[in-house]
Formats: C-alpha cells, structure tokens, sequence
C-alpha cells in the first residue's frame, strides 16, 4: 500500500502536466481564491476568468449526473449565478476553491435531478462503471488527497465502497441506492453512514494503518 | 481544512456527511438545506465533509460548456453592478439610479445632502438587488460614525424570523458586519469608531439575509441580497 505513495519525481511531473488536461485537481486552488475574492467585491472581469478556468470541470460534474446535455448546461448557469451571489460566504468556509465550487454545481444538479425525477433505465445502465475503483494508472495520475481518499475507500468493504463512490459521483439517493444494491433502505443508511465515518477516521490516521 | 467542529446534537455530523455526500431527497434534503443555510456550525461541518469528498471529482473529466452557457450568464448578470470596470461608473443608468436614490433619500429621510462639516463623507451608496434597482440607499454622514438606511421596496423586507444585516466590504477584506438593519423602513446604525474610516468611495456595502438578531458567527451565514459601491456625495 504504502510503495503506491511513492512516485518518482519524472512520473510527478507527468502526473502533474495532465492536469491542466483533464482534471483539475480539487486541491490546487493557486489564483482561483483570489478570482473569487475578487467576485465577492462584484468584479465581472474576475467572474469571467473564474468561468472560463472552472467551469469545464463543474460541466463534467452536472453532465455525470444529470446525463442529459441541456440540463447541465441549465444547472451550469445556476451554479454561476449561485457563485456570483455567495462569493462572499466562501471565504469563511474553510474549503479549497475548487471543492466549495463542486459542491456548489453537484447540489444544484442534485437539487434538478430530484425535481424531475431519474428515469429508471438509468438507475440499471449506470450500475457498472462508476463503482469501479479508479485503477492503477488513474490512482497514479491523481493528487494526494485522491489518493489518500482512494487507500481509504480501498479499507471498506467493497460494496460500501462503491455505493458510496455512486453517490458522489453520479449524485444518487439513499432510495436509488437501497433500490440498485436490492438491500432495505436502513442497511444502504447504515452502509452510507458508518462508510462515512470509517472514511474520516482512515483519513485523519493518514490513510495507512 | 483546519480544527474540530463540535457539534453538540448527536447525529448532526452524520447528516452534514449525508447532506454533502448529496444522498438525502425530500424533507430530509430541505430539512438539512435550512440548517445550511442558518446554522453555522452545521454549515461549517458540510464545507468539512464536501472538502474530504472532493477528491472523488478529480475522476470526472472536465468537458467544456458550449458557449453559449456564458453568454446567457453575462446577460443575465448584466444588471448587477460591476465595482471594477471605469466602464460601469459612465453608466447612464447608474447615475440616474444614484440621482433618483439621492433624491428619494433626501426626501424621505430628510438629510441635508449638502455637506456642514468637515471631514470625511458624507457618503452615499445604492444598494442593489440582482435585479440592478436601488433598494436601500445608505447615507453615511460627516465623520463617518452614523449611517443611515432607508429601504426603498417593502418587497425585500427581511421575512418573518429573518434579519437583514448591513457589511462593509473593503481592501479585499472578508465583511465586517455594521450591525442589523431594523425592520421599519428607516433605520440608522452607528458606526463603530475603527471602522469609520473604512467607510470611504469603493468600499461596498452589501445587506445578507440572517437569523433573527443577525449571523451568530461574526460571518455573513445567509444569501447575499443587495449590494453597492459607496462613492462620495
């Protein structure tokens, strides 16, 4: 477990130039504090800088849930205008930029998609990928915090796991999960819940036991 | 993300974990939404559970919106008032909102407009909803130690159990509360004396939605409902 901490320096790199990519990694926030900051005080030049270096990212995360093209782009703008409005409150949070961001676009997807409701053929279909642990390759390509939060998911049970990792990504409910899982309601609570905590407690002991 | 969240009511990490996690529906959801909203501590424990969460995103690729999606935000956005651009400060619009603004404040609160003594201000701000039409207008008076704000629409009255609170946004600081707002049209606040001086044109005043008695914490905690620069009268 612990060799997969150790990445040599070129391979960094590497790790670090598909950044920009693909992903943008939860933790590096250099500059995108300040853009909001700087929208907080109503500065439209900042919020289209802020656009135009986040919002690839928080379309992959409206797109991943909602499915559904038109739909992410409708809940992309309600996430900007949300962040336009509340920039202010960002900075007493606490929280990377990229992470108060996210979580601002997945509860509005969340918010829509329990609005309307998830047809039920997608509840079947999805089953298969996004349970799937990232591999090697992909856990390799991550930033530490993605590969402390993997080493850690890797310790619970592998169900609890995936049903958790559903929930994060593809914005499923307890109900939607019990249903997908075929265990009662209570037991996906319990699972989600103690999943949870277990996840913290890896986490804050550093990931290694 | 640094230090504990005590959180007194048992269970309530667990549901600020749910409610980041995103898995509630229903009540269960809004109930928590609320909490959110008005409890710091509990707002305070979501921020901590969404930062642990995030790293699960790095797995989903980022796909650019189509253009479109910005341009509709720009216009949407277009009515709000930009503290930045020269541009926005030539705004027809503006000074017209800053002229009738005045005037309504002269009118109703019966200010002398013109200045008697020295020292800094007065100074003057329309406070803007999204919406771009003045809905407080704030006057701060020589010296700096009295503001006064007259709401111009009853429509953003703060609801039954809600505050409205004044902040003072300035130099890229986090706000510094001014106080509540009373809930009659007119209300005057006193400045306290470390912060009159901040007071100054281009500084922002912004009136956030509270709890009762205003944010517990010292932080603005709700909505962010009008805001506008303070320029010199």
């Amino acid at each position: 477990m612990k060799l997969a901490l150790n990445i040599p320096g070129g391979r960094r790199k590497a790790a670090a130039d598909g950044i920009g990519e693909r992903r943008v990694n939860t933790s590096a926030g250099d500059g995108i504090s300040d853009l909001i900051g700087r929208v907080s005080l109503g500065d439209r030049a900042a919020f289209s800088a802020l656009y135009d270096r986040t919002s690839a990212k928080l379309f992959g995360v409206s797109l991943r849930i909602l499915r559904e093209r038109s739909q992410a782009q409708d809940a992309l703008q309600e996430t900007y205008v949300k962040v336009w409005r509340n920039a202010s409150l960002f900075s007493g949070m606490g929280q990377s930029p990229m992470s108060w961001l996210i979580a601002i676009a997945r509860n509005q997807a969340i918010d829509m998609l329990r609005a309307r409701g998830r047809p039920a053929a997608d509840l079947d279909e999805a089953a298969t990928v996004e349970d799937a642990a990232p591999d090697p390759e992909q856990a390799a390509l991550a930033g530490d915090e993605a590969r402390r939060l993997a080493l850690c998911l890797g310790e619970l049970p592998a169900e609890r796991a995936g049903a958790l990792r559903a929930a994060y990504m593809e914005g499923y409910s307890y109900e939607e999960l019990a249903s997908r899982y075929k265990v009662p309601l209570n037991t996906m609570r319990t699972w989600l819940r103690r999943g949870l905590i277990g996840l913290r407690e890896c986490l804050e002991r550093g990931g290694v036991r | 993300m640094t230090g504990e969240v005590p959180l007194n009511t048992p269970g309530r990490d667990e549901l600020a974990a749910e409610y980041a996690l995103g898995v509630l529906s229903g009540a269960e959801r809004e109930h928590a939404e609320k909490l959110a909203l008005t409890d710091r501590e509990f707002a305070l424990a979501v921020a901590r559970w969404q930062q642990t969460l995030s790293p699960l995103a790095d797995e989903i690729a980022g796909t650019p919106p189509p253009a479109a999606v910005k341009q509709a935000l720009e216009r949407r956005l277009s009515g709000f008032p930009d503290a930045r651009e020269a541009r926005w400060y030539d705004s027809l619009l503006l000074w017209r909102a800053v002229a009738l603004a005045a005037s309504v404040a002269a009118l109703m609160l019966g200010f002398a407009l013109v200045s008697r003594d020295t020292g800094p201000g007065p100074l003057i701000a329309a406070i803007n909803t999204e919406a771009g039409a003045a809905q407080y207008v704030a006057h701060v008076g020589p010296g700096g130690r009295t503001l006064t704000l007259a709401r111009l629409d009853d429509k953003v009255a703060p609801a039954a159990g809600r505050d409205h609170e004044l902040w003072l946004v300035e130099g890229g600081n986090a706000p510094v509360s001014l106080g509540v707002i009373g809930r009659s049209a007119k209300s005057r606040l006193t400045v306290p004396a470390g912060l009159a001086a901040k007071i100054a044109a281009g500084a922002i005043l912004a009136i956030s939605d509270e709890p009762l008695g205003g944010s517990p914490t010292g932080k603005a905690t709700g909505p962010v409902i009008a805001l506008g620069p303070v320029r010199d009268l």
